[in-house]
This record gives C-alpha cells, structure tokens and sequence, in this order.
C-alpha cells in the first residue's frame, strides 16, 4: 500500500468506490444517443464528395496526391462494403429538407423551461355488467396485463380505473375475464396497422 | 481490517442485490409471454434491437400487445421489426436528441403514413420543447383518413400560430366526430382548423424569435 | 480492477454493434461513478457519460488493436467531466451571490451510504471531494477509486508522473485534514 493510502485515505476510497447498480435504461438512452448521433454525421462519401466539390484554384501536386490517398484510403476501408452501417448515413446525402412542410420565417417556437412532460392521471370507465374482471392494457402501461386492474364502482356498476399518460395518443383496449379483449365503446378508434383489427384511442390533453 | 472487510462486503451486497433486481425486473417481463417459441423470439428481437440502439421499453410493449391480442409469433415478430425500422426514421427527423416520448409518437406517426418531413418541420418549428402531443395529433387525424399532407400543414400553422396543447387535442376530438358523422375528412379538417384560427392571433402578430432557439436541456 | 475481454474493443472497432453494447453494459457503472465522484451532481455525470459513450463509438476506428483499452476509455471520459466542470464553473460564476449551490451526489444512493457510513461521514466525504481542485479531484479518484496506475493516469490526463503523484498526495492531505476530525467526533 502506498504511504499516503492510511485508514482515513482508505475509508474515503470504499466510500466512493460504491459501483452504482446496473442500468437497463441508462444503457438503452446512450445507445440511442449513439446512433442518433451517428445518423446525423455526414458518412465518408459525404466528406468526400463535399471536398470534390470545392473549387481548386492552384492545386499542388502534394495536395492531389492527398487527396487521391484519402479516396484510396476511403475505399480500402471497405466503406462501400458497411452498406448496413452506413444505409442511414447514406441517406444524410440527401440533405435536411423540409420541402414541402416549409415553416414560417421567424416562427420557431421557444424552448420550454421544464426538463420533462408529466404523465397526467385519466379516468377510464367501462360498462361490463357480467365480467369478473377488467384490466386496463395499453402503450401507457406497456400493454401488461397486471398492471392497471379496474375496480366496480359499487355492486353493479361499471369498472373504472385511473391511468397515468403523457400529453398526447395512446392506444388501448380492456381485456375482460382474463381471456377477451375489447375496444372502449366511449372512445375514438383507431385501424390497428400491426395486428388487425381496431383499436380505442385515448387523446390526452396537458393543463 | 474488520472496518474495511464490512465496508466491501456491504458494497458488493448493495451492488448484488441491485443487479440482480434490475435483472428479475426484465425477466418478468418476458415470463408474461407463455408461448415459448414466441418468448424466443421475442427476446432474440429485443437483444439485437438494443445493440442497435433501440430502447427495450417500447418493443417490449409491442410484443406484450400482440399477445394480449392473440397474434401470431410471425406478426409479433414483424410489428417489432417495424417498430424498430420506424423508430430508426424517427430518430433521424426528429433530431437532434428527441425523447423517447417523441420516439414512440414518430414511429406511430411514421407507420400512419405520416410524412418524414412533416416530422422534420414539426422539430425545426419547436426545437426546445417536447412535440410528441403535437406528434400525436397529427398521427390520430390521418389515421381518420385526412390526407397526411394537409394534416402536416394544418397541424404546422396552428403551431407556428401558438395554438395550445388543447386547442389541437380539441381538433383530433372535433374532426374524429364529424367523420363520424358522415362529413369529409378533409372538409371537417378545414372548418375546425379554421374555427381555432380564428381564435389565434393573426401571423404579423406572432412575435418572430431569433431562430437559434434554447438548446433543449 | 478487471478489464473487458480485450477481443471485445477489437470487436466493436471492426464495427460490430453488439460488441460496442457489451462495452457499454460493462463499462457504464464505473464511468457513472467516476462521473458522479468529478461532477458532484446526477444530471451532468451521465450527461458527461453519455456524451463520453458517443465519442468513443465515433473515435473507435483510430483506437489502435494492441492499445489497452480502459485508459483510452477513461481519457474521454474524463475529457468529458473536464469540459463539463469548466461549463458549470462559467454557469456558476454567473450566478448571483445567495443563490443555493449545485446538489452534490455521492457515488450510490445516500440512503446505502448513511446507513453504513454514517450520515455524518458521508456527507463530509462529498464535501471534501468537491473542494478539490478539479485537477487534484481527478488524479485522487483515478489513484484511489478507479485503482490505475500512475502510469495508466499519466496517459489519461496527460500529465508528468511526478506532477501527478503531487496532486495525488495534495488530495490526500487535504482529504485526511478534513476527513480525521470527523472520524475523531464520530469515535472511529
């Protein structure tokens, strides 16, 4: 142990040497961030062509032989060959149009001062007279069935739950005694694109 | 030493119990799928959609809603497979750095036929802010069979014109329950829209922001 | 301190994604502890994590195959925190006098730390962590917590070992000044 490692130096080190557990989520956000990030550069062949395109005025022998060892160089490291790699990149050449959605000189909106949009409590009620059992499933609580349970209102009554969703769509249905999925007959609907069929449409609107 | 011995073995407990609670926490998960070919196939899906830089979260939750919908291992897997590619194409227009929340609206949007550029001038227009309510919108009115394109420019003008929140949840419920009613999608889109506008302020009125806007945190 | 199966950066920097995720599922718990002991609040440490992760997927094709791979990761990742500090000391300075200081956060939850170290030591810790200068806070966690050698720090922060080992026994002292009368009031 090194002199200037004693008890106390010892002590300090355990205390921050404490490894924060496992992060599924934090892993998931920084590989989204990856490639965003990597959508976004201009692949090689951009670069390239960008460079090309540049007026030569006096092009010295030093610089086209660097130029034509970039080329070399480009196609030695089989950037043709990432064609998966590269299928977003290569799309960047097309450029960043907004075309046929121009907006307004001047109207870009300003940020907001809030890091994060708050999921907002909904009400949902079903009528089902002769079900045991109504469980709400839908994107807000990852389509999982133990999740959001709804209650009677009284004897009789209808099933109601509460649901926290984002301001925004969401898509949802009830799935009744465990075995039978319906459409909320109080809702607008929507074609399902993925599975068939329809489904019901919760529209959420902030404060 | 005593003291140091306990200090590592109360770290590495804090950091096994943790672990392990994250693990069972994802396993749960894929244990609500009782067929096991599809739970196979489902789980081999989300490994190689995250090394590609999808969030589990969202496939995980297409996977469970094709279950609680009786689909076919086959259409399970392809709707992950859209997912994935939409969520992909989201990324891109929604750029740079979109939430997840705008992630999942622009792949919905993205499967409705919704139009990249629509995306793409919709965060060009709010840089700084979450527009996955606005995403939304647009995604429940062409799913109503209004044409994409004048629903990406009816949707645009009220943003840039700074209709709220509710104005524009008000015209999807509005435009939802005059095609119900027999009207024209692309007619009930026309009167309501107008009928907010009128309510905004007119666009010389709209103050004109530098448009190098905040970065968003 | 072990160190990823060298064919994994090799992987990764021929390309192969699910190589670079195996990277960032190993590394990312002590790039957030290093992160968060250098910044001292939540937000800016996995900012700086994050931004860390992207520069080393866009720099992997200059990362050599016989390079040892945790001292390239740590040396962008403490580039990083760097950038970050040197942002949050301009942010700071804008401040007004009386305005309540940035949080400081320990390395896990201070619930798990109180409770073992006592709330007391804990916070002291994290108090005299952050009074370090930057450069002597680096070499200290690098040294003491992230268990690389001089040699491995020397390349990370591009320092001489000699002006390392001085700020690596300033942090101490300073540290051990501070840290003793505390352990001296709590009877250990």
């Amino acid at each position: 142990m090194e002199l200037e490692r004693d008890e106390t130096i010892e002590r300090v080190a355990q205390t921050l040497a404490v490894l924060p557990p496992r992060d599924a989520q934090a892993v998931s956000r920084v590989m989204t961030a990856v490639h965003a990030h990597k959508a976004q550069r201009p692949s090689r062949l951009t670069l390239v062509m960008e460079w090309m395109r540049q007026p030569s005025f006096s092009v010295a022998s030093a610089g086209a032989l660097a130029a034509a060892a970039l080329v070399l160089g480009f196609f030695s490291r089989g950037a043709f060959g990432n064609a998966g790699s590269d299928q977003s990149a290569r799309s960047t050449l097309e450029g960043q149009p907004t075309g046929e959605f121009p907006i307004p000189a001047g109207a870009v909106l300003p940020a907001s001062n809030s890091h994060e949009v708050r999921a907002l409590p909904v009400s949902l009620v079903f009528d089902a007279r002769n079900a045991t059992s109504v469980v709400v499933v839908g994107d807000f609580n990852g389509w999982d069935d133990s999740k959001t349970p709804m209650v009677r209102y009284g004897k009789d009554g209808p099933w109601t739950a509460t649901v926290l969703a984002k301001p925004g769509r969401h898509v949802y249905a009830f799935l009744v005694d465990g075995t039978t999925l319906v459409a909320d007959p109080r809702a607008p609907r929507t074609k399902d694109l993925d599975y068939g069929g329809d489904a019901s449409v919760l529209m959420v609107t902030p404060p | 030493m005593n003291f140091m011995r306990r200090c590592s073995t109360a770290a590495a407990l804090v950091v096994a119990v943790a672990s392990t609670a994250a693990a069972q926490q994802q396993d749960v998960r894929l244990t609500l799928i009782r067929d096991d070919a599809t739970r196979e196939v489902v789980r081999q899906q989300l490994g190689g959609a995250l090394s590609r830089g999808v969030p589990m979260e969202p496939l995980m939750a297409k996977a469970l809603e094709g279950v609680a919908k009786r689909a076919s291992t086959k259409s399970i897997k392809a709707a992950m497979a859209r997912l994935e590619e939409n969520w992909h194409r989201a990324a891109k227009a929604l750029a740079p750095n979109p939430t997840d929340d705008e992630l999942s609206a622009g792949a919905d949007a993205l499967q409705q036929k919704v139009p990249e550029s629509a995306l793409r001038s919709l965060r060009k227009l709010a840089p700084g802010r979450s527009i996955a309510l606005e995403i939304g919108v647009l995604t429940q009115l062409v799913a109503r069979n209004v044409e994409p394109g004048q629903a990406s420019k009816m949707v645009l003008e009220l943003m840039a014109r700074k209709a709220t929140g509710t104005q524009l949840t008000a015209l999807s419920s509005a435009v939802q329950e005059d095609v119900e009613a027999g009207l024209a999608p692309a007619m009930a889109l026309d009167l309501r829209g107008r009928g907010i506008m009128s309510l905004l302020p007119p666009p010389s009125a709209v103050s004109t922001l530098n448009p190098r806007s905040t970065p968003r945190p | 301190m072990t160190e990823i199966d060298p064919s994994v950066p090799i992987r990764a920097q021929r390309g192969d994604e699910q190589a670079f995720l195996e990277i960032v599922e190993f590394y990312y718990p002590r790039c957030l502890r290093f992160a968060r002991n250098m910044m001292g609040n939540e937000q800016d440490a996995e900012e700086a994590v994050q931004d860390a992760f992207v520069r080393v997927h866009d720099s992997f094709p200059r990362f050599r195959e016989d390079a040892r791979f945790d001292p390239w990761l740590f040396r962008i990742l403490a580039n990083r925190c760097r950038t970050l500090l040197a942002r949050a000391k301009r942010h700071r300075e804008l401040i007004e006098y009386g305005e309540v200081p940035l949080a400081i956060a320990s390395a896990a939850s201070p619930i798990e730390l109180e409770e073992e170290f006592g709330a007391d030591w804990a916070e002291e810790v994290r108090i005299g962590l952050e009074t370090l200068p930057a450069e002597q806070r680096e070499a200290f966690l690098l040294r003491h917590v992230e268990d690389l050698s001089y040699e491995d720090i020397a390349v990370i922060t591009g320092a001489g070992l000699s002006a390392l080992r001085m700020r690596v026994k300033r942090a101490c002292d300073t540290l051990r000044i501070r840290l003793t009368e505390v352990e001296r009031r709590n009877g250990t």
